[in-house]
């Protein structure tokens, strides 16, 4: 797949993925958005923060091209370039992956900030998967941040903590102790939603969860077996193929781009009644 | 050893001139206290390192060793190796306390007495005086315009706080005097946290972990069925909190 890369200068966007909660699917959507990011043609890198458990390389499918890793570079081990993979589907996208050795003490503001420094040179938009938690390789991830989506899904648990992330977004980040910096834009993307269980009240409503977050929706994934299907390949979900939660993912993309897109909840298709009689046997 | 101990008491030969004096004796004793089930080599290890970053603090005081922690040392070999293992690092120990399982006759064949009283250290006293009544200080209001996210503490220490927004469950606010919300309260809100009894609460949706007035509190379980999720008003009577909805 080609693109058209911008010759413009790069905008130099920080985007934090972060969730406070793990398993909520902040890797997948940091793999879906940034390859959505790099389809609309902005030259887009995701970086692995989730030192010492990475996983973004997998999801990307460029687990074997590893050689240097992000704490390589900070160590100065390593060129910048050296550790950036150009992505084999989209040339306007690049991963920098972490070190599955070390952990997140490995990670220095320092370092950081001088990584970040050269991708905004180069790249429209920086996207840094954070692990889950809210210690070391979560700060260091939404520290330099300027927008923030926090992944969470419909339940309790997960929109408490990303209520706590979204605490520390607007008082532990280097726009909230810059005086006069525009806050973080923290925007709520919800995953793994099933409406067929909040139609019967078994889960939170997108109302429910903006209710208690009151901040904007980014947008609203399905629940939807392409996500685990995508993952397992090796795939960004909106590169594999249409599906519901593709096209959920690309809408909030764009909406992360500023346009305005039409909230819309894609369920997966139901099973019509014959094909849930007879599916099974087929 | 107990045996010359147990004569000098109580069989004392008939002396005319008072070959020995009785006096009392105070000795500051360190006291060890062992937090490990068995003495592995992490423990001798940061033993050694403790020993060997402050020597002179240990050499040649007496020390005790405290198993309040260490139930498991009541295995005599296990006692008697860490006894060995710490008197070859030149521990002088003597004696052992809250050595419950431990039995005498091995605390004895290892020289060790069993201390029942003493403490680690006094207690600190406050001999200070009354303190004089403290001039009253200015009120200090405090206004939040955000929402107040979970984990989020926030302190009016000298007066009244208002929080335009939600206060989201795990999140706290503390005022000395009253607590407005203008949004759900679904947090902490403690009010007259300095014991002002005429403090009050207000919020726009009760739903609160905890409200408190002057130290005084109720749960979220204990919240009234009538002010859940209602505009309420949280105030002390009769050393009781009442709730009242008022709109």
């Amino acid at each position: 797949m080609t693109t058209e890369p911008k010759n413009n200068p790069p905008l130099g966007r920080v985007i934090v993925i972060t969730s406070g909660k793990g398993g909520v699917g902040k890797t997948t959507s940091a793999a879906a958005i940034s390859a959505g990011l790099a389809k609309q043609g902005f030259r887009t890198v995701v970086i692995d923060f989730d030192v010492g458990l990475r996983n973004l390389d997998m999801i990307m499918g460029c687990e074997r091209r590893v050689v240097f890793d992000f704490i390589n570079v900070i160590q100065g081990d390593a060129k910048l370039k050296q550790a950036l993979i150009k992505d084999k589907r989209l040339d306007t996208l690049s991963i920098l992956p972490t070190s599955q050795t070390r952990d997140k003490d490995a990670l220095t503001k320092e370092g950081v900030e001088q990584i970040l420094k050269e991708l905004k040179a180069e790249f429209d938009y920086i996207v840094c998967d954070s692990p889950a938690g809210i210690e070391r390789g979560a700060q260091m991830a939404m520290y330099f941040a300027d927008e923030a989506v926090v992944v969470t899904n419909p339940e309790v648990s997960s929109v408490r903590d990303s209520d706590r992330v979204l605490g520390l977004l607007s008082s532990q980040t280097k726009r909230a102790e810059t005086s006069g910096a525009e806050p973080i834009k923290a925007q709520v993307l919800l995953t793994r939603y099933d409406q067929a269980r909040v139609d019967i009240g078994e889960m939170m409503t997108v109302d429910d969860v903006l209710e208690i977050l009151a901040v904007p929706l980014l947008g609203v994934i399905p629940e939807s077996k392409a996500i685990l299907r995508a993952s397992n390949v090796g795939t960004p979900v909106v590169l594999d193929g249409p599906s519901a939660a593709a096209q959920a993912y690309e809408d909030a993309v764009s909406r992360l781009t500023g346009s305005d897109v039409e909230m819309r909840i894609v369920g997966e298709r139901r099973p019509g009644l014959f094909q849930r009689l007879f599916g099974r046997a087929s | 050893m107990s045996d010359r101990y147990a004569r000098t008491r109580h069989d004392p030969s008939p002396a005319t001139v008072a070959a020995f004096q009785v006096r009392g004796r105070f000795l500051t004793a360190l006291a060890l206290r062992i937090d490990t089930e068995s003495a592995d080599d992490t423990f001798y290890a940061q033993l050694d390192e403790q020993l060997l970053r402050t020597p002179q603090f240990f050499s040649g005081a007496p020390v005790v060793l405290d198993f309040i922690n260490a139930p498991g040392f009541g295995d005599p070999d296990r006692m008697r190796e860490l006894v060995g293992n710490l008197r070859r690092r030149e521990l002088q120990v003597f004696g052992v306390q809250n050595a419950v399982g431990i039995e005498e006759t091995v605390l004895q064949g290892l020289g060790l007495i069993a201390l029942t009283a003493g403490r680690d250290a006094p207690l600190p006293r406050d001999n200070s005086p009354v303190r004089p009544v403290e001039a009253p200080r200015p009120v200090q209001n405090k206004v939040i315009r955000s929402p107040v996210r979970s984990g989020q503490m926030i302190v009016a220490e000298q007066g009244d706080l208002t929080v335009i927004g939600s206060v989201a469950s795990g999140a706290e606010l503390v005022a000395a005097g009253n607590i407005h919300v203008y949004g759900p309260l679904r947090g902490r809100a403690m009010a007259g946290c300095h014991g002002d009894e005429s403090a009050h609460i207000f919020c726009q949706s009760l739903n609160a972990e905890l409200v408190a007035i002057a130290g005084l509190y109720h749960t979220s379980e204990m919240l009234e069925d009538a002010a859940r999720q209602r505009c309420t008003h949280i105030y002390l009577e009769d050393e009781k909190l009442r709730m009242e909805v008022i709109a």
